[in-house]
Order: C-alpha cells, then structure tokens, then sequence
C-alpha cells in the first residue's frame, strides 16, 4: 500500500463536505417520503417537517460561513465547475470506456476536478440556488404568494431535487463503490492521496502540484 | 449469472412502477364511477332563496367547537379560517347584495385528496372529502392547489398548523342525520339529500328560473371535477358568485405526478446500470491486472 501524501482537500473542506452531507441526507430522507408516494404516510403528524427545516437552515448556513472563509478555494471551485475547456471534450469521449474497466492511458490527464466531477459541482451550486428560492417561498410565503405560485415552487423543488438525488447517486457510485475510484473515499475523509492515484486519476493536477512544490 | 440479475432488477423495477401507479388509478378510478352512486349524499344550494341571515355560519360554528354569537355584517363577512368552515360570499347586483353559502364543495374528483402526501385527505364513500387531522403534516398543498380555496390552516400556530375545512358533519351524516348548515336554513336555501335526488330537483329549479331568465344554471353536476357533493342553483354567471367557471385540477400537480413517476423510475434504471457497470469494470480491470 502506497503512503498516502498528497494534499488533495484541506481539513476544513472535510469537513465542511460532511456537515452538508449530514444536512442532505436528512433533507433527503425527510424529502423522499413527500415524493415517493408509497412513504406519504412517513410524514404524517409533521414531525418530519419540523426536522427538513432545521437541516434546510443547516444546509442553507453551512455554506455561508465555509465560502467566504475560504474565498481563494471557492472562487476556483466555481470557475472550475464553470469553465470548461477542450479537455473536457476529451473526458467526455474517454469516460464510457473509462468507467467500463478500459485502459486507463486513453482518459486524457484531469486537473483538481475530472468533467464529471465539475458537472456534479455545476449540479450542487444549481440546485442548491432552485431549493433555496423555492424553499423560501415553501416556507414562508404560503398564502401570501398565488396559489399559482406556490404550486410552481413545488414543483421545482421537487424538480431540484429529482436531479440533485440522482447526481449524487451518481457521485456516491462512483466515490464509494466504482472498482476504479480506489482512493476516493479516503481522500474525503482525511484529505491525502498516493502519489500513484493523484498521477492516474488528476494527472495534470499532480504535475502542477509537484512543479509548486519543487519550487518551495 | 449477469443476465439473471438483470431480468431480476427489470422485473421488480416493473413491479415498482405498478405499485406506484396502482393508489393513483384507483383513485382516478373511484372518482369517476362515485358521483352518481345511489349512496352519496349532497346538499342543493339555491342562492335565490338565500336571504343572508348567517344561521348556517352560526350553526356551522357551534356544531365545530367554535360559537359565534355576533351576527357579520355583509360589509365585511369573515372569510374561510381554520376556525370558520361555512361563511357566505357577498356580491352585489343593480345595489343588491347577493349571497352565497361559501364552504368546501365535496368533488368527486378532488385536487386537494390528490396533492396530500400523507393521505390524511380521502374520499367517504357516501362522497364526501374527510380528513385525519393527526396524519396532516401542515405541508398545506391542499390549500394552494383547491381550485374553490376552501382548506385553510391555522397560520397563527408555528409548526403545528393543520387542515380544516367543512366535514359535510362527518358524525351527522354518518349517524343518518343532516348537515347542521342544512339544518339551520330557515329558507330552504341548502337542503341536504341523496345527490340523485338533490340533481334532478336542481334541474327542475334551473328550468323553472329559466322561464325569465336564461342566465340560471345548475353548478356541480358531473362535468365540475367529476360532479360536486355541494351544488348551486345560480341565477346568474358563475363567476359574478365568485365562483370560477371551469374548475380543473391545476396543471402543476399533473406536473409533479409525472416528475414522480419519472424520478422513481429514474432511480430503478441507475441501480440497474451501475450494477452493470460494476460487474464489467470490476471484470476488465481484473484481467488487464492479470497481464
């Protein structure tokens, strides 16, 4: 087994990534049962209500102190997710082949973030601005909107939601249980990767921070 | 082995999807056998007999908790609360106010009943809505998609807000009597019957009033989501009664339903292609370590 040496998350991004993780999940589960018709009767008595609005607000807060705490990290997280390149295209064509067990010489290098990694963070920064505006409007405006307007709010909330559940399906497939993510999971919980796994998995990534590292 | 599992996940993504749709069609189902069942129950509402004497509110009030002794003024009638289940609607013609007996109208296929999540909104089967108030969560979607606005929830409780509306006298009917409104009416204004009965006396009123005058119409037969528990006598426009004039379920829960479905959907496909993904990875990266 390989050290594992490289910074790839700091302490704080860590843990930052759980609590919203925490916040999700319960916002997930006290969602779901107001989605999937068979749970309906799970949120009878509204005490499920009373706990989707505290881990809304923890949601909602988390963020707010992580950003502009960590404003340089966030400022490139969302140019990253936002600006994508030609090596994107790139991934884009490799990534089937990739992800079904090919060789993993033909996935061009990746920076901090592979395509699907930005796309999964285009996703969370989306949804999240759809579930806070209509979660406001859920929340504190019932009757004070039209009813036309509630009802749409609903519906896009659920909307965010149909497509936040799924990406993040998609997000812990692939981090958890993929046979190729070997180190993703460990990455996010104390920050470090082997030098082997930052060079196959964020090659281009690896380069810059061995170049900045040379150079201190 | 592979395949196996993938008829497996088809198969029971199949028998998912069939459990989803199978409370949803039932419930599309009864709505449109119901309304003309010889057990329903109703109540007639002729607005040209209505004088405006609010004995109905009163006695709504009192049959639900709730006693009122000061009679409203017609300038500024109480409007539908969660302590108010019965009000009237006022309008006003040539400088004659106009009444209308306000309250939840009892569709047969009803918005409400089909946006609650929890199911504490149902159908009685002698028609009428009824609801549990421990299984309402006060998610309150029945108050912003009754295309009538009558469900209300007490927005002066913090978190434990909860449905009310007319329940047609839930333990009344069901004991064999009549609505406490119903009962009230000096006038004969509501009357309360067999719905049969209360629509073919409400067609014979209409061609009665339409003699002179051809703005008289029955509201709440089965073309009104699928035929109302509460129908109008109208001497006039529905809407000049505050009455809109085609009521449908809002687009928007149609909406939702098939977000739903596909969502659900959705998540079955995925369990089914990473478990696909997963065997063939796992399997080619195997062989490429062998070499």
């Amino acid at each position: 087994m390989e050290p594992r040496i490289v910074e790839r998350f700091k302490k704080r991004t860590v843990v930052f990534h759980w609590v919203h993780t925490l916040a999700f999940l319960m916002l997930i589960i006290t969602g779901l049962i107001l989605f999937v018709p068979w749970f309906g009767e799970g949120a009878a008595g509204g005490a499920t209500r009373i706990i989707h609005r505290v881990f809304a607000v923890v949601f909602v807060v988390a963020p707010l102190f992580y950003l502009p705490l960590n404003l340089k990290q966030s400022i490139h997280f969302f140019k990253e997710s936002f600006l994508l390149g030609k090596g994107d295209l790139g991934w884009m064509m490799a990534a089937p082949d990739y992800y079904f067990g090919g060789p993993e010489e033909k996935m061009p290098p990746q920076g901090h973030s592979n395509t699907g990694q930005k796309m999964w963070g285009q996703v969370c920064i989306g949804t999240f601005i759809v579930f806070l505006i209509t979660g406001i409007i859920l929340w504190f405006f019932r009757g004070d909107v039209s009813p036309g307007v509630f009802q749409w709010a609903m519906v896009f909330h659920s909307i965010a939601f149909f497509v936040a559940f799924l990406m993040l399906f998609v997000h812990v497939y692939l981090g958890v249980i993929h046979p190729r993510m070997t180190e993703s999971l460990k990455s996010m919980l104390d920050g470090k990767v082997s030098v082997h796994y930052a060079k196959s998995h964020y090659g281009k990534w690896y380069s810059e921070v061995a170049e900045e590292g040379e150079e201190h | 082995m592979e395949i196996s599992r993938r008829s497996f996940l088809k198969a029971s993504g199949g028998l998912a999807g069939l459990a989803v749709c199978q409370p949803l069609v039932t419930k599309t189902a009864q709505a449109a056998t119901d309304a003309d069942s010889a057990s329903h129950k109703a109540m007639l509402i002729d607005v040209t007999k209505c004088v405006g004497c609010w004995y109905c509110y009163a006695a709504c009030k009192k049959q639900n908790g709730y006693p009122e002794v000061n009679r409203p003024t017609p300038d500024d009638p109480p409007d539908l609360a969660h302590n108010v289940w019965t009000t009237l609607h006022i309008s006003e013609k040539d400088g004659v106010q106009r009444f209308r007996k306000q309250a939840c109208m009892h569709c047969t296929d009803a918005a409400c009943v089909r946006v609650c999540p929890t199911g504490a909104l149902s159908y009685n089967e002698l028609g009428f809505v009824q609801y549990d108030k421990e299984k309402c969560s006060g998610c309150g979607y029945c108050t912003q998609y009754c295309p009538f606005e009558i469900p209300r929830l007490d927005e002066e409780a913090i978190s434990n807000d909860r449905i009310d509306k007319c329940t047609f006298c839930f333990s009344r009917v069901t004991a064999g009597g009549q609505t406490a409104c119903s009962a009230a009416c000096p006038t004969g204004a509501i009357k309360f019957g067999n719905r049969g009965e209360l629509l073919e006396e409400g067609k014979a009123r209409v061609t009665e009033l339409q003699k002179d005058n051809a703005k008289a119409s029955l509201y709440g037969d089965s073309d009104v989501l699928g035929g109302l528990h509460v129908m109008y006598v109208l001497d006039d426009a529905a809407e000049s009664y505050g009455l809109p004039a085609d009521p449908t379920l809002p687009a928007p829960a149609v909406v939702h339903e098939v977000i739903q479905w596909v969502g659900i959907g959705a998540f079955f496909a995925m369990v089914g292609g990473f478990s696909l993904n997963y065997l063939v990875a796992r399997a080619r990266i195997a062989r490429e370590e062998k070499k």
